[in-house]
């Protein structure tokens, strides 16, 4: 009477493969500049709520209205940039500005300026990349050289050449140039070229993918171009699209600062971080601190943006999972 | 190789011929009103129609780019403002009514500053950026190599308009350590051109170096497991001296790449870190030409930058040949 006492097989699953987003999540490097970028897009979108809370706001002269803050010469009186329990980051030397509220508005200009320019370089790199990729022949050899002629010229000296012209074309002239026009301007010059990289690249790609077995077959199942186009050929150049896009963002955050930084970008009042680090260098052996804010804000935030690229980068390359 | 040569230099002066056509439709279509444009803000209504008459702006478009064309290569006559005329020699860019100056006169003026900023940059450069890479790759996945990496990556992304001035305070003016940047002509004093480009050369060379220590560190991963190398290798060559001798040479490619496009694009001007350090060269000259509204001055300047960017690329496409069979053959 032997009883064989069964013990079920235990069942063996597979551990499921971990997602993009999860395998985001578990890089520790990734996920922590994931959240610094979340806290400054929070603090972008909740400004005039912080703004409220803390009972400043970006424009109002403090420093001049105010006696006892700011010295003769415009110097901030309390010791490192006037910072105190009213004033949390200080004061602005000259206009008396409040600093925190400047640099939480600043993240708008910034970030509104930068995701505008990343979404339509985005757009503009598939449309022109797929189509010359997946054409190929002359239209493949006519981007090739429009492509060389466009990247012979140096990024930030052309940017300056553009924005006046841009702007010659959008407002009249001795016309006061509204808020959202400069906007309209950077976003434009920095579209007019940022799309070329996103598109070489994925040129190279489309013709690889074009020439594999699941395109042929579609193609010889008599698919149109459209369908292969959105259906067999976008999916594959997804990941690298979204890689692009959040390293977008922070190349063109600093382009917008330094252009401001050199006097052609965003103008007063509008609040905005490179025009703050150009004010700051005008006082900088005075009031260092003054700088200090927007060059680290800065440095903080194109670093968070770079790491989460990367990160976003390894998570969707499988060959690099479970580093 | 003296076909791809021939080639590389043919397609050289196609890219530059577009890029002319390119810069005067900078120059003088895309405007809204290219005299005025051309001429700044402080001209008056009969001024500016001098400039129009001067520039030819009645004519077709295509009369006036062979005459803009005519004066790059052989130069031309030019109106200014007050009735004068003025020949504007060979490689004539246009003629700038603020400075009532050729615009190429005023570029070679600025020219020295900024061959001095570039050469040493570039020197900073190429000793931090593939070294950092070549030392993170050798130790690929320990702790120097993370280091390492966060190292340049941080160096990625910080600003030079912010790094310059935090450096500028605390190895000048805090702690006396670098003398004051400036330029001083180094036929007239080469100690002091030294000291004064010192910290720029560093600051300069270190951001740009960032992407090159990236680039290397890649490269030479992706080179290390390269059949040939490994052949080396089981030959009995010492892991350093293989990766010196074969695998640096093969990862050097796309690296002489980059290294063409970062001097052409220095040598047209790197407009901040002059603008940062008080350096009066060609990306400064550019800002101001900006700020003054003077189009003509500024379109010379991306005119001239560009050229530097197709002549180094070409030149560092040259090198890629001569160094990697397979390219040239392909």
């Amino acid at each position: 009477m032997a009883v064989v006492d069964t013990v079920p097989a235990p069942v063996r699953r597979r551990p499921a493969a971990p997602g993009p987003l999860r395998r985001l999540l578990h890089d520790r490097v990734g996920a922590a500049a994931l959240a610094v970028v979340l806290l400054f897009l929070l603090l972008a979108l909740a400004a005039p709520l912080v703004a409220a809370l803390y009972g400043k706001n970006p424009v109002e002269h403090y420093g001049q209205n105010l006696p006892g803050l700011l010295s003769d010469g415009g110097l901030p009186m309390a010791p490192n940039g006037g910072i105190s329990g009213e004033f949390w980051f200080g004061l602005e030397p000259g206009l008396g500005r409040d600093v925190l509220t400047q640099l939480l508005y600043g993240i708008r200009t910034s970030l509104l300026i930068a995701f505008a320019a990343a979404v339509v370089t985005t757009a503009l790199g598939v449309l022109a990349g797929v189509a010359v990729g997946y054409l190929g022949g002359l239209a493949d050899r006519a981007f090739g050289f429009l492509a060389n002629v466009l990247l012979a010229f140096p990024t930030l000296l052309l940017l300056l050449a553009l924005s006046p012209v841009v702007q010659s074309r959008l407002v009249d002239p001795g016309a006061a140039e509204p808020e959202w026009m400069q906007f309209l301007v950077l976003v434009l010059v920095f579209s007019a070229f940022g799309w070329i990289p996103l598109a070489l690249s994925l040129r190279a790609t489309v013709r690889s993918l074009r020439e594999r077995d699941f395109v042929q077959s579609a193609r010889a199942q008599g698919a149109s171009r459209f369908h292969i186009v959105v259906h067999e050929l976008l999916p594959n150049v997804r990941s690298q699209l979204l890689v692009h896009a959040t390293m977008a963002v922070p190349t063109f955050v600093a382009s917008e600062a330094a252009l401001s930084f050199l006097g052609v970008g965003v103008t007063e009042p509008v609040p905005d971080w490179g025009r703050m680090i150009a004010r700051g260098s005008e006082v900088f052996q005075a009031d260092p601190t003054y700088m200090v804010f927007p060059g680290v804000a800065l440095l903080v935030f194109v670093l968070a943006f770079n790491l989460l690229g990367d990160a976003v980068r390894d998570a969707l390359d499988p060959r690099t999972g479970g580093r | 190789m003296l076909s791809f040569a021939l080639r590389r230099a043919l397609q050289a002066l196609a890219v530059l011929a577009a890029v002319s056509a390119a810069a005067f439709a900078l120059f003088y279509a895309a405007p809204a009103d290219p005299a005025r444009a051309a001429c700044g803000p402080r001209c008056d209504s009969g001024q500016v129609a001098a400039v129009r008459q001067s520039m030819g702006l009645d004519q077709p478009l295509l009369a006036q780019y062979a005459d803009y064309l005519g004066g790059i290569l052989a130069g031309r006559d030019i109106g200014d403002v007050d009735g004068s005329v003025i020949h504007c020699d060979a490689p004539c860019l246009g003629y700038s009514y603020r400075l009532h100056q050729p615009v190429t006169e005023a570029l070679t003026d600025h020219l020295p500053v900024t061959l001095s900023l570039t050469a040493g940059a570039l020197a900073v450069l190429l000793v931090l950026g593939p070294g950092t890479g070549f030392l993170a790759a050798l130790r690929h996945g320990r702790r120097t190599d993370r280091l390492l990496s966060g190292f340049t990556l941080v160096g990625a992304s910080v600003q030079i308009y912010f790094l310059g001035y935090v450096a500028q305070w605390a190895l000048v003016y805090s702690t006396g350590l670098l003398p004051l940047p400036g330029y001083t002509p180094p036929a007239e004093d080469p100690a002091a051109w030294a000291g004064g480009m010192l910290l720029p050369w560093l600051v300069l060379g270190f951001v740009n170096s960032a992407v090159f220590a990236r680039l290397s560190r890649s490269q030479l991963l992706e080179t290390m497991n390269e059949e040939y190398v490994r052949t080396a290798r089981g030959k009995g060559l010492g892991r350093l001296r293989a990766h010196l001798k074969y695998t640096a040479r093969g990862a050097a490619g796309p690296l002489v790449q980059l290294l063409g496009l970062e001097a052409g694009a220095l040598l047209g001007g790197a407009v901040i870190t002059e603008t940062v350090f008080g350096l009066n060269g060609v990306g400064r000259f550019a800002a101001e030409a900006v700020e003054g509204q003077d189009l003509p001055a500024v379109v010379g300047a991306v005119l001239l930058a560009a050229c530097f960017v197709v002549l180094f690329v070409a030149l560092a496409d040259l090198a890629v040949a001569w160094l990697d069979p397979r390219v040239r053959l392909s």
